[in-house]
C-alpha cells in the first residue's frame, strides 16, 4: 500500500509541534543556564522545524493539485474543476489551511532569524519565544484543526473553496501579506520579551529587530490596502471598507504597530518610553491573536468566520496566556524598564511622537470597542445589535485628522525642545499651506467638512514635506561644489530612513485624500436599463448593448455588456456579471470597474441574466479619487522598501564608525 | 512635579472627552436586530431609529415594479406582519417564505429599507402546517 499523503502531512505537523516544543524548552533552559550546547541545539531545531513545516506544506499542495480527496481538507475545500491557481490558493481559503500557512511562515522566519540574527544575550530567549509561539500554532494544527485527517471513504469531488474567495486573484495575495505582517511583527515581540527576561531594556532589542519590524509593518499595511481593493473588486457595493469585524481586527494590530514604529525612535534617541514600547509591541502581537479568535471562532459572524470548533477557544486561551504573561513579566521587571528621563517639552519631536501614540491607541480602543460592543450588549441584555459604520466614522474621523495634523508638524520639530524662532517660521508656512489648500478646495466646490479639512491638511502636509526637504537640501547645496543632482542623490541614498519616511508620509496624504473624497462624495444608484436601451448616470450614458454568457472550466458567467459614454464620446465597455462556480453554486455578482484618475464608474449586476432577459438592474457607483487609495498603497510600499535598503546601517553603528574615524583622525 | 500634574489633568480631560464622544456615537449608531413581533412589542422605543428587521417573506405579498424599481412585500414571523418598501431589484435567491434582513426605518407604518439581504440558512426548517413558529430558532437562523 502506498503511503497516503494525509499520513505524511499529519506526521510532519506532529513532528513540527514536537520540535518547536523541544526548541522552546531546551532554548529557554540553555539561555537560563548559559549552556552553549543547549542553545545551539535549540537554534538548529528551528531549522528542522522549518523543514518539517515545509514538508507539511508540500504535502498539502500536492494533495490539492492532484485532487487527493482522501485528505480531509482537500475534500472539504477543493474541487477538481478549479483552475490550478485556485487549488494552490485553497490552502489558505479556510481555517486549517490558514493555520498551516501561518505556522509555516512563522517557522520560516524563526529559522531565518536563527541563521542571521547577531549573537547576543537576547537571541536565545527571542528564539525560544518564537518557538513557543510556533508550539501553539503546530499544536492547533496537529491536534485541533488537523487538515491532514485521512478519510476512509474519500468523496469523488469536493465543493471547492468559498466562492467569494475564488472570485478574485487578490485572494492569492492578501492573506499571504497579512500573515507575513503578523509573523514579521512577532520578531520584535519576541525580542522585547527577551529584553525583559534578560533585564536589558535598552534599545538593543529594537535596533536588532528594526528591519523585521519595518518589514512586518510594510506587509501589514500592504495587506490592509490589498484587502480593501479586494472588497472593492468583489463585494459589489462599490466600497472598500465597511467596518466589518474582520476588517477591524486587521486594523487594530496595524494601529498599535504604527504607534510602535514611531515611539521606538524616542527610545533610540532619548532612552524614553521603554515600558510604553514594550507594551505597544505586546499589544500588536496579542491583538493579532485576539483578531484570529474573534473572526475564526464565529463569535462575530462575518464572511471569514469558518464555523465553530475548538480553535476559537484555543486562540482565546493563548491570547490570555500571552497578554497576562507578558504584562506580568513587565510588572516584575518594572524597576529595570521604567523611564528615568522626563519629557523636556511637549513641543518637541518626542512630544509629537507621544501625541501620535496616544491618538493611535485611542483609535485602537475605539475600533476594539465598536467591534466588541455587540458581544457586550448581547451578553448583558440579550438584545442583538450591530454597531454601524456611523459609530466608527464619528469616532475615528476626528482622530485621523489629528493624526494628519501631527504628521505634518512632528518631523519638523527638533528633539528635546523647539526653538521659538524656527518653530514660528515653520508654523507660518504650514498654516499658509493649510489655508491655501482649504481655500482652493472651497473654490473647486468642496463644501463637506471632512473632505475639505482633509484637503487643507493634505496641503499642510505637502508644505511640511517641502520644508523638510529644503531644510535638508538647501544647506548641502549651498556648501556643495558638485552638481545639484549628485548632492540630491547622495542625500537620498545616505538618509534612506528619513527619505523613506517622507515617502510613506506622502503616501498617507494620497490615501487620506482618496478616502475622504471616495466616501464623502460617493454616488450610489440603482438603474433599470433595457437591453438595447440606455440610462443616464452622473453625466454618463450607460447603454446595455447585449447580454452575454461565458463558460470556462469550473465557472459559468452571465452578464451584460454595458457601453459607457460621455457627451456622445465612447469612454469604455464594462461587463458586470454573475459567476457561478460548479453545479448548484449560487451566482456571485461580480462588478466591473472603469478606473479613472478623477473618479471610478463601478457597475454591479443586481438582476439575473438569462437568454430572454429584457432588462437588467445595475447598481452604479461613482467614487471620486478612489483609485488614489491603491496608488497611495503602492507608494507606501515603495517608501518602506526604500527605507529598508539602508536599514542595516543602524544608528549606533553609524555613530561608532564616526567616532572611530574621529579617533583615527 | 508641576509638569506631571499638568499632564495628568490633560490626560484625564482627554479621556473624559473621548469617553463622552464614544458614548454619544454608540447611542446614535446602535442598530437593533429584531423580528416583527419584537418590534410590535416595543415599537415606540424604535421610533425613527434605524433597525435591522428580520423575518420571512410573506407568500403572495411580493410585488416588483420594474420600471420604477420599487419592490414591496410583507415581512412576517407569523405573529406580526409589516409592509416593506425597498428601492431596488429583488436580490438573487429572494423568494416567498425565504429569510430576509432589511436595514432601514419605519415611515408611516411602512418599513423603508436601504439594504436588503437574503438569508439562506440550512439550519432552519419552516414548521409544518398548523405548527407554531419557534421565534428564537428563526432569529438565530437569520442572524
Amino acid at each position: 500500500m502506498p503511503l497516503e499523503l494525509g499520513v505524511v502531512g499529519g506526521a510532519a505537523a506532529f513532528l513540527a509541534f514536537a520540535v518547536a516544543l523541544y526548541g522552546a524548552v531546551v532554548g529557554s533552559l540553555g539561555a537560563w543556564r548559559r549552556d552553549a550546547r543547549l542553545m545551539t541545539s535549540a537554534r538548529l531545531s528551528s531549522v528542522a522545524g522549518f523543514l518539517l513545516a515545509t514538508v507539511a506544506v508540500v504535502v498539502m499542495q500536492t494533495a490539492l493539485l492532484t485532487d487527493d480527496f482522501s485528505v480531509s481538507y482537500v475534500a472539504a475545500h477543493s474541487r477538481i474543476a478549479s483552475p490550478i491557481w485556485v487549488k494552490v490558493v485553497t490552502m489558505w481559503a479556510a481555517l486549517e489551511g490558514s493555520i498551516l500557512l501561518w505556522a509555516w511562515l512563522l517557522s520560516g522566519y524563526t529559522a531565518l532569524l536563527a541563521a542571521i540574527a547577531p549573537l547576543s544575550p537576547l537571541r536565545p530567549w527571542a528564539l525560544a519565544i518564537m518557538q513557543g509561539v510556533q508550539t501553539f500554532f503546530f499544536f492547533v494544527l496537529a491536534f485541533l484543526a488537523n487538515p491532514f485527517t485521512v478519510l476512509a471513504v474519500p468523496p469523488l469531488d469536493g465543493p471547492g473553496p468559498n466562492e467569494l474567495l475564488q472570485n478574485h486573484w487578490m485572494m492569492a495575495v492578501h492573506p499571504l501579506l497579512m500573515y507575513l505582517g503578523f509573523v514579521g511583527l512577532t520578531v520584535p515581540f519576541a525580542y522585547a520579551m527577551a529584553a525583559l527576561i534578560t533585564r536589558r531594556p535598552g534599545s538593543e532589542w529594537m535596533t536588532v529587530t528594526r528591519r523585521w519590524t519595518l518589514t512586518g509593518w510594510g506587509f501589514l499595511s500592504a495587506a490592509i490596502v490589498a484587502g480593501g481593493w479586494w472588497s472593492y473588486e468583489v463585494l459589489g457595493w462599490g466600497g472598500y471598507w465597511a467596518w466589518d469585524p474582520v476588517e477591524n481586527v486587521s486594523l487594530m494590530p496595524w494601529l498599535t504597530a504604527t504607534a510602535f514604529i514611531h515611539s521606538v525612535q524616542v527610545q533610540e534617541r532619548r532612552q524614553m518610553l521603554k515600558p510604553w514600547n514594550v507594551m505597544l509591541i505586546l499589544l500588536t502581537f496579542s491583538l493579532s491573536i485576539l483578531g484570529t479568535f474573534l473572526t475564526r471562532s464565529g463569535v462575530v459572524s462575518s464572511v471569514h468566520a469558518f464555523g465553530n470548533g475548538p480553535v476559537g477557544p484555543a486562540f482565546l486561551a493563548f491570547f490570555l496566556l500571552v497578554t497576562l504573561g507578558a504584562f506580568a513579566l513587565l510588572a516584575v521587571r518594572w524597576d529595570d524598564v521604567k523611564d528615568r528621563a522626563e519629557l523636556d517639552s511637549l513641543v518637541s519631536r518626542e512630544g509629537s511622537f507621544l501625541g501620535v501614540n496616544v491618538l493611535f491607541l485611542a483609535l485602537t480602543f475605539a475600533v476594539l470597542l465598536g467591534t466588541l460592543f455587540p458581544l457586550i450588549v448581547e451578553a448583558v441584555s440579550g438584545a442583538r445589535v450591530t454597531v454601524g459604520p456611523p459609530f466608527f466614522d464619528q469616532v475615528t474621523l476626528p482622530l485621523w485628522l489629528l493624526v494628519l495634523l501631527l504628521m505634518g508638524i512632528g518631523p519638523l520639530l527638533p528633539w528635546r525642545k523647539a526653538e521659538d524662532q524656527l518653530l514660528s517660521r515653520n508654523l507660518a508656512w504650514l498654516l499658509g499651506g493649510l489655508v491655501v489648500s482649504g481655500a482652493l478646495a472651497w473654490v473647486l466646490g468642496v463644501r463637506k467638512v471632512y473632505p475639505m479639512l482633509t484637503v487643507a491638511l493634505a496641503g499642510y502636509n505637502l508644505v511640511s514635506l517641502a520644508l523638510l526637504l529644503t531644510g535638508a537640501l538647501v544647506p548641502r547645496l549651498r556648501l556643495a561644489t558638485r552638481p545639484a543632482v549628485v548632492v540630491i542623490r547622495r542625500y537620498a541614498f545616505e538618509n534612506r530612513r528619513r527619505v523613506g519616511s517622507m515617502v510613506v508620509h506622502f503616501a498617507v496624504v494620497i490615501i487620506a485624500v482618496g478616502v475622504a473624497f471616495s466616501s464623502g462624495y460617493r454616488v450610489d444608484e440603482q438603474l433599470r436599463v433595457d437591453i438595447g436601451g440606455s440610462a443616464q448616470f452622473e453625466g454618463y450614458t450607460l447603454t446595455a448593448l447585449d447580454t452575454f454568457m461565458e463558460q470556462t472550466p469550473g465557472r459559468i458567467s452571465s452578464g451584460a455588456i454595458v457601453q459607457v459614454s460621455r457627451d456622445g464620446a465612447f469612454v469604455g465597455t464594462l461587463r458586470p456579471r454573475l459567476n457561478v462556480f460548479g453545479a448548484g453554486g449560487r451566482p456571485i455578482p461580480t462588478p466591473a470597474v472603469l478606473y479613472r484618475p478623477s473618479h471610478d464608474v463601478y457597475l454591479n449586476l443586481n438582476s439575473t441574466v438569462g437568454p430572454d432577459t429584457q432588462f437588467v438592474v445595475l447598481r452604479a457607483v461613482k467614487s471620486p479619487l478612489v483609485t488614489w487609495i491603491w496608488v497611495g498603497g503602492l507608494v507606501l510600499v515603495f517608501g518602506v522598501i526604500y527605507s529598508l535598503g539602508g536599514a542595516t546601517r543602524a544608528l549606533p553603528a553609524h555613530a561608532t564608525r564616526a567616532s572611530t574615524v574621529a579617533q583615527e583622525a | 512635579m508641576r509638569k506631571k500634574v499638568v499632564y495628568a489633568v490633560l490626560g484625564v480631560f482627554v479621556l473624559v472627552a473621548a469617553g463622552l464622544m464614544i458614548a454619544r456615537a454608540l447611542q446614535t449608531s446602535l442598530v437593533y436586530f429584531v423580528l416583527p413581533s419584537e418590534y410590535a412589542r416595543d415599537a415606540s422605543s424604535f421610533d425613527g431609529r434605524k433597525i435591522r428587521l428580520a423575518g420571512l417573506v410573506e407568500p403572495g405579498s411580493v410585488q416588483f415594479d420594474d420600471s420604477g424599481l420599487q419592490l414591496t412585500f410583507n415581512v412576517t414571523d407569523t405573529y406580526e406582519t409589516y409592509p416593506v418598501r425597498y428601492g431596488g431589484a429583488p436580490p438573487d435567491m429572494f423568494q416567498e417564505n425565504g429569510g430576509v434582513v432589511i436595514e432601514g426605518a419605519f415611515h408611516e407604518g411602512v418599513f423603508v429599507g436601504d439594504n436588503l439581504l437574503v438569508k439562506h440558512s440550512n439550519d432552519y426548517h419552516p414548521p409544518a402546517e398548523g405548527e407554531a413558529v419557534d421565534v428564537e430558532a428563526l432569529k438565530e437562523s437569520l442572524r
